[in-house]
């Protein structure tokens, strides 16, 4: 360890010592006097003199320390990982590292809240300091699935203050089937972009909340969580009631007779109703008989001499009882 | 009562007309003595369709369910020894014997109705059964019903409405009868032998006194 602290205290050093500089030879002064050469020529032609460099009497670096120069950004401190990760957050502006004041830090809170309760999709910012990184342990989208699955679907966006583009969204399950990854990523640039037109790192944020939470209304519209419903209110024509007419006094009593006797003169229709429609049932379903008395067989006939009317049907123009084909009864019997 | 062919009333238990001297026995030898298979509906003569043969089958069968003692036939066509409708009537109904009537309804409950397009004209014969309860005037009535459609040549159209008709004058005649009996039994009872009258004519005038031996006691 010692010796890596002496390494890289040695390259600074180096790296720290400023080069010689440059000094007229004769001959050049000599050139330029007599106007043979041009101070500043070589930097208008493509010819570029070679310079001999001096090799370097600094040791080139090792890999351990090109791995460690890439690792520029400290990765955010280990006692907040559990306050950023460990659990759904609270509130929708997850700060514990407490990088905006208290104020700031209650505006923008008080944004986010507002945004849950106009919007069906809830807007959750966590804040990290611009040259910060999550640490590589920490999976963003694992912890967006196991915090953010159920309840109200929401939008998670990791923004670095003061570093815009380093952010990242990412939607709870509930929104990644309806909203797809390049709309999430339209609606972060267009975020990115508003707070990036702004001077400082507290309007940045407060740009990019403000943009986000628009873009957030049509992922809601693209996931059908919100209906075409008119934003203001439209004017409507009322339909005009007509005026009650006068009623006659026919009618009046007619009502007032209804509603005195209405009750039992429906019982007594009803039981009306119900007797005819039961006397119906009762003649469809009589059965008559009659009783059988000893009648004398008569001119031979051993089962019937019931001898009824006969009627012709041969003229249109006269009555059936005129085509009657009667006999007199010439005794009078 | 009448004589199916003179049309003259005649007593009951006539073995023969005592105006005219029909009977049977000259139907029989017109047309046959033998029992002749018919089913209810015997369209012979082809008056109706086949769809129009079923609405009546319906009304006929109507009437068997209404009425559990009777039946009701019908016979289109005129028969082969000529002869009027009224005297074929009589001789068919009892000589038919029709093959889709239970045995527990014998002729003697049957009613027919006879249509001789021939002879265009038509008539209604009964059994014995329904002697008290139907008159030549109630089977007029049924056929008037009818004639307004006979005469245009509907005739399945005019037997329902006939069959309907007699329906509902049974019907009436059935709640009687089960009220006032007697009105009925009285309209085909034997007649009373004139000896009776006069006895009860004289039972009715004379007072009945004591007895010699209680008097001289």
């Amino acid at each position: 360890m010692k010796a890596l602290a002496w390494v890289l205290t040695a390259g600074l050093v180096v790296g720290a010592a400023e080069p010689p500089m440059p000094a007229w030879l004769d001959e050049d002064r000599k050139s330029l006097e007599k106007g043979e050469i041009l101070p500043g020529l070589e930097l208008l032609t493509e010819e570029v003199p070679e310079v001999p460099q001096e090799a370097a009497d600094v040791p080139a670096p090792t890999s351990e320390e090109i791995a460690a120069a890439e690792n520029v950004s400290p990765e955010v401190d280990e006692q907040y990982l559990n306050a950023y990760f460990g659990a759904r957050p609270e509130t929708f502006l997850v700060d514990p590292q407490k990088l905006l004041g208290s104020k700031d830090a209650r505006d923008r809170e008080s944004f986010l809240k507002y945004h849950s309760g106009d919007s069906q999709v809830d807007l959750f910012v966590y804040l990290f300091d611009g040259h910060q990184a999550i640490p590589s342990g920490v999976r963003e989208e694992e912890v967006v699935e196991r915090f953010f699955s159920e309840g109200k679907p929401a939008v998670v966006v990791y923004y670095y203050l003061g570093a815009p583009q380093k952010s990242d969204i990412y939607v709870s399950p509930l929104l990644s089937d309806t909203v797809s990854a390049p709309e999430q990523r339209r609606a972060l640039i267009s975020s990115v972009e508003e707070a990036l037109e702004k001077p400082d790192a507290l309007a940045q944020i407060e740009a990019f909340c403000v943009q986000l939470s628009i873009r957030i209304y049509w992922m809601e519209r693209a996931a059908g969580l919100v209906k075409d419903e008119p934003a203001t209110p439209v004017a409507r024509r009322v339909k005009e009631e007509a005026p009650a007419k006068a009623e006659s006094p026919a009618v009046l009593q007619a009502k007032a007779w209804g509603q005195r006797y209405g009750v039992p003169g429906g019982i007594m229709a009803s039981a009306l109703l119900i007797a005819a429609g039961g006397i119906s049932i009762a003649r469809h379903r009589a059965r008559f008989r009659f009783p059988s008395f000893d009648v004398p067989p008569r001119l031979g006939g051993s089962h019937a001499a019931g001898i009824g009317a006969v009627i012709s049907f041969g003229s249109t123009t006269q009555s059936p009882s005129s085509q009657r084909n009667d006999m007199p009864n010439y005794l009078g019997l | 009562m009448k004589c199916p062919r003179c049309v003259q009333v005649i007593h009951r238990g006539a073995g023969l007309c005592p105006h005219c001297g029909f009977g049977i026995a000259e139907m029989d030898a017109r047309h046959g003595k033998d029992n002749v298979s018919l089913r209810r509906l015997a369209d012979v003569a082809g008056l109706m369709k086949s769809r129009e043969r079923s609405k009546v089958q319906g009304a006929l069968d109507d009437f068997s369910r209404r009425f559990p003692q009777l039946f009701f036939a019908v016979y289109t066509g005129s028969g082969k020894g000529g002869g009027n409708v009224r005297q074929f009537g009589f001789w068919l109904l009892n000589r038919a014997a029709f093959e889709d009537v239970p045995v527990d309804r014998p002729n003697e409950a049957g009613i027919l109705l006879v249509i001789d397009p021939e002879t265009k004209s038509a008539s209604v014969t009964w059994g014995y059964l329904l002697d008290p309860y139907l008159t030549e005037e109630d089977t007029f009535l049924c056929l008037s019903r009818a004639h307004a459609y006979w005469l245009e040549g509907r005739f399945a159209e005019g037997t329902v409405r006939t069959v309907s008709q007699l329906g509902k004058i049974l019907a009436k005649r059935a709640a009687q009868a089960r009220r006032d009996p007697e009105r009925f039994e009285r309209k085909v009872a034997p007649p009373a032998k004139t000896g009776e009258i006069a006895r009860r004519i004289r039972e009715g005038h004379r007072q009945v006194g004591p007895k010699t031996s209680e008097v001289t006691k």
